[in-house]
């Protein structure tokens, strides 16, 4: 089974982020593989282990392949990365261009992605690559069931309100949710294979993209000004003692913040 | 095309070439619309989204909070409903919008991207509205980038604010970093500009008294074509609303210390009429379902109260309560973090305030 | 199980400083940090002295991500109610190459991995060794998890409570009064805001020590370091001291009650907290020193309990980055000669015989007696700063002659038998 893992690096949940400028963020420089997508690797890799077949990751990222190298760390077996100056200020729709048009000639069988990046929390790569591909996708899934590849598959995805059981046919797109897998944690001597590994570097040009399709000219949504979050005023902490603080609680709930 | 003439009101049917499916035809609001041009509109859409033919109160948000936006513009709100069994749906529309598209077909019973796509897209590009909106709901999720990427349009995804401009361009905010930051997005020139925005972020308006007027589309669907199919669903124990959904939640923590003393937490939820929550620690453990974690690697939530009890407040945690209206919290520890990311503190023993705070609120409740 | 040449467990100073020597040497080098990233586990007050380090790491410091140069030394000695602060300044300090430096670990450490990373050296983070891997007495690797690698050597780095030292049976057991504890916050400043309240320069910086009242009467002290754009404000207090005392103190208000200070209040005014950490100090000196070799193992840092507290600094980090430029040295003869036992490694103790590092420890092997001195942290600080407090006081009496104000203090306070005592035993210092 051919199988593609779309990863993207993300700062930590850990990592400061403020707001500099209306236009600009200060993000300290700690970043991680985004913890959905490690899900997506686990999935590729397990997959490979019932079926046999290729892994490979692939990121668009004109910087950082650290991502990439996780995914060959935990056992992937080739990594892509797609890169070019045009591609710098790109929104999510771009990017999906990019990645649709490197997949769109590879015999892939299945691809995975995490929910959602931890950066732009958005959700949009996943689902705009499936459907510039033609594929059906089902997003935060939290089970996979594949018998036979070639029929369909089964799958369970988180919903308001329970658990969703649909059926879908391969080749096909699945956004991964924490809960369909425990991520290994690589091996000593497979991060520093991952180290070594040569990356291979794909451009626009390659992909038969121009610099019309990516950047923030070709982009359909825009960051106009960034702001802080809402500060809360400080804390109210009731002073009294038991159960007075209780009923004083139920009175500020009822008459200043008026919730009940 | 068909003209229907009742009364000095027209409704227009559109026969779609493909399978031709029962219609129905039902005139209720009695404002005309004649000549009705196809071009770009500055039109507000709503998808409304419902469940086993009931219409989810996110959708009601959304419009509501469309008729405030059509305000600069002067702009017609429209509902899109798709499902099956929808007259009780449509009812509960009506006053909210000018239109309503209605799809009404078994296919549409249970949401697939493939068949709602398939059956929104073509109606979308006939009628070009300016703005498309939907509830950041795991539906909202699937659909709207999907549908976004097929219209060559921009999307901003699960916002905490909208806001227009004079000239009928949207701006939408969204949380990015997990909440740590917020950005003001603007759209291109692409038509619509689609955002889907959390749960609780407008009220429900029960005063627009709108008339609407709806409008039957028929479905293009070709079952067999479809590749995805829904075989069920495995519904939650309890008859709680979704915690991104609800309105109070109350959430327990690490501090509740064994997962029988939920019982404790869920006996204030029913007093509150609230749903439960919790947080990383606790699903960890496996005390408690996923689906109820709050935080980075689970929901957001948007409730007007939120209590917590028994939580350290560590970052990705709290991220996931930035939105909610008022906070409450009660710890052991008085240099607990989550006092600053609370409205109102105590620093207690939640085994004796929780119990203590449901009878309270009972006795409230009653008078 | 596959093999490398040298695996050093832990990637703070030693460890890296270790990885740094090798990076040349042609071996499969590989550094096993058990956190997220080199630094984010490590803690220092701090200020590095460079002086000793440019012998053993001469081309590191072009580059280093330094803080500012220390060119103002201030002791500071703290009564109940005041204190007296004595502030060295030298042109000598002011001068290229400057002695000492500021520092902030989590940006050096950080930095220094990577460029250990950039010459080939493996830094692998997350990853936690368990055991070592013994065959007879001759280390032969580690396990990391589930994971066994062999090695011709292990370099143990693994920090204060060195498991791997234990693991090879080098280290005896760990008693309270070799250990100190210290606790800081970093604190966001302008940086002229900096320079403004510090009288300093633009980059330069100020290192000052605090003794005195503020401990309680237990062993310890304060410090406060001028970083480029924040202070490192913290205290240090003997484990030992700590556990003695009743009712026990909890750390957080030793350090608040610190702040609360003015002479403290007033350099930390605007400021905003941006890090809070902690860290065990080995204070043992030359009387915890393990055994530092073994067959296939070599202890560097503070895992070989190389910490010094000389009373006016306390010494790590030299000794941490000296330490591990010699074991790789050591490793790189013994690759020559293909051989990692016990008597070819026991040129590792001989170089840091004769290094700085074992000269000091010996030099200052009594001042962990003189720390026991309870006196040091409440009496004589607080009878100092009384004394000038007497000498610089005019009120309403008349004024007495100032050789009576200061015999009376003297007399009052110093002639005493513990204190002639204490003078006997302050000699060793």
């Amino acid at each position: 089974m051919e199988i593609y893992i779309l990863v993207k690096q993300v700062p930590d949940p850990e990592a400061i982020v403020k707001v500099k400028s209306d236009s600009e963020l200060e993000i300290e420089n700690k970043y991680f593989t985004n913890f959905f997508d490690e899900i997506a690797i686990e999935a590729g890799l397990k997959l490979r282990e019932k079926f046999g077949g290729k892994v490979t990751v692939l990121t668009v990222d004109n910087k950082k392949v650290d991502a990439l190298r996780r995914g060959i760390a935990m056992g992937a077996d080739d990594a892509i990365q797609i890169t070019d100056p045009a591609l710098e200020g790109s929104d999510q729709f771009a990017i999906a261009k990019a990645l649709a048009a490197y997949l769109k000639d590879k015999p892939f069988g299945l691809i995975l992605a995490g929910r959602q990046a931890m950066d732009d929390d958005a959700g949009i790569v996943g689902p705009a690559v499936a459907e510039l591909l033609g594929i059906p996708h089902v997003n935060t899934i939290i089970g996979l069931e594949i018998n036979d590849p070639k029929k369909e598959v089964k799958v369970i995805r988180e919903v308001e309100g329970g658990k969703e059981i649909l059926s879908c046919s391969l080749p096909a797109l699945f956004t991964c949710q924490k809960g369909l897998n425990n991520p290994r944690i690589p091996q000593v001597m497979n991060v520093m294979k991952a180290m070594k590994t040569q990356i291979k570097k794909i451009d626009l040009a390659a992909l038969g993209l121009s610099v019309a399709d990516a950047g923030s000219q070709a982009a359909k949504i825009k960051v106009q000004k960034y702001l802080s979050p809402p500060k809360r005023p400080p804390v109210k902490m009731i002073k009294e003692d038991f159960p007075e603080n209780v009923k004083a609680l139920v009175k500020l709930l009822r008459e200043e913040a008026k919730v009940i | 095309m068909k003209f229907t003439i009742l009364d000095c009101q027209f409704s227009i049917d559109f026969l779609k070439p493909g399978i031709l499916k029962n219609y129905k035809l039902e005139i209720v609001n009695r404002k005309s619309q004649i000549g009705e041009e196809h071009i770009m509109s500055n039109e507000i859409w709503v998808f409304a989204e419902q469940q086993e033919g009931k219409v989810r109160k996110v959708a009601f948000e959304l419009l509501s909070a469309g008729a405030e936006l059509s305000k600069k513009t002067g702009s017609q709100v429209a509902a899109i409903l798709l499902g099956s069994g929808l007259q009780e749906a449509v009812k509960s529309l009506i006053p909210f919008a000018d239109k309503i598209y209605l799809m009404d077909d078994p296919a549409f019973a249970s949401y697939t991207s493939d068949a709602y796509l398939i059956n929104m897209a073509p109606l979308i590009k006939e009628h070009q509205p300016s703005i498309l909106l939907g509830g950041a709901t795991s539906t909202g999720k699937d659909l709207f980038p999907r549908l976004a990427t097929h219209l060559q349009t921009g999307y901003a995804p699960d916002c905490t604010g909208l806001a227009m401009k004079e000239n009928g361009k949207l701006v939408a905010k969204r949380p990015l970093y997990g909440g740590k930051v917020f950005a003001e997005m603007t759209f291109s020139e692409a038509r619509p500009q689609m955002a889907t925005v959390r749960n609780n972020t407008f009220l429900v308006n029960q005063n627009i008294n709108k008339s609407a007027q709806v409008i039957s589309i028929s479905s293009h669907t070709d079952p067999s074509s479809l590749k995805k199919k829904v075989l069920g669903l495995e519904k939650a124990a309890g008859t709680k609303l979704d915690i991104t959904e609800a309105e109070i939640v109350v959430a327990g923590g690490r501090g509740i210390k064994a997962p029988e003393n939920f019982k404790m937490i869920e006996e204030l939820s029913d007093v509150l009429n609230a749903s439960v929550g919790t947080t990383r620690a606790t699903v960890d453990e496996g005390w408690r379902d996923q689906k109820d974690q709050i935080g980075k690697s689970g929901k957001n939530i948007s409730a007007k109260l939120y209590m917590a009890f028994g939580i350290s407040g560590a970052i990705h945690h709290v991220l996931g309560i930035g939105t909610c209206k008022t906070v409450v919290a009660v710890d052991t520890d008085p240099n607990a973090l989550i006092f600053n990311y609370a409205d109102y503190g105590i620093v207690g023993d939640l085994f004796q305030i929780v119990p203590a705070l449901t009878e309270e609120l009972k006795k409230a409740m009653k008078e | 199980m596959e093999k490398v040449d040298v695996i050093i467990v832990g990637g703070g100073l030693a460890g890296l400083s270790c990885a740094y020597e090798l990076a040349d040497s042609g071996m499969t080098v590989i550094v096993l940090e058990r956190g997220d990233f080199s630094g984010s586990k490590n803690v220092t007050g701090g200020r590095i002295y460079l002086s000793p380090l440019r012998n053993y790491l001469p081309d590191l410091w072009k580059e280093a991500p330094l803080e500012r140069h220390v060119t103002k030394e201030f002791i500071t000695l703290l009564g109940e109610t005041n204190s007296a602060t004595f502030e060295l300044y030298s042109n000598r300090f002011n001068r290229e190459p400057y002695p000492s430096y500021t520092i902030l670990r989590a940006k050096f450490d950080r930095w220094l991995a990577d460029l250990v990373s950039e010459k080939g050296v493996f830094v692998i983070p997350q990853k936690n060794v368990n055991d070592l891997i013994k065959e007879g007495d001759k280390v032969i690797g580690i396990k990391a998890e589930d994971e066994e690698i062999g090695a011709d050597c292990v370099v143990a780095a693994d920090g204060i409570l060195s498991f791997m030292a234990e693991k090879a049976g080098l280290r005896q057991p760990f008693q309270p009064q070799h250990f100190a504890l210290g606790f800081k916050e970093v604190i966001a400043l302008d940086p002229k805001t900096i320079e403004d309240r510090f009288r300093l320069g633009e980059k330069e910086g100020a290192a000052q020590l605090f003794v005195g009242t503020l401990t309680k009467g237990i062993m310890g002290g304060g410090f406060l370091y001028t970083n480029q754009e924040s202070l490192s404000l913290g205290m240090v207090v003997g484990i030992h001291s700590l556990n003695q005392r009743e009712p026990r103190e909890e750390i957080y208000k030793f350090l608040d009650g610190f702040k609360e200070r003015p002479e403290i209040k007033n350099l930390i005014k605007g400021g905003e907290v941006v890090e809070y950490s902690a860290h065990l100090i080995s204070e043992g000196g030359i009387h915890i020193k393990p055994k530092v070799y073994g067959d296939g193992i070599l202890v560097t840092g503070d895992a070989a309990g190389l910490g010094l507290n000389m009373l006016v600094t306390v010494r790590g980090m030299e000794y941490a980055m000296a330490s591990g430029v010699l074991a790789g040295r050591t490793i790189k003869m013994a690759k020559e000669k293909n051989d990692f036992s016990a008597s070819t490694l026991s040129h590792y103790e001989k170089l840091l015989n004769e290094s700085f590092i074992m000269n000091e420890m010996n030099n200052f092997k009594n001042t962990l007696s003189i720390l026991e001195n309870e006196r040091l942290f409440s009496k004589y600080p607080q009878v100092i700063s009384d004394l000038f407090e007497k000498v610089m006081r005019v009120d309403e009496h008349p004024k007495e002659s100032l050789y009576k104000t200061i015999f009376q203090g003297l007399k009052g306070s110093f002639l005493s038998l513990d204190t002639f005592k204490d003078w006997l035993k302050f000699r060793k210092i």
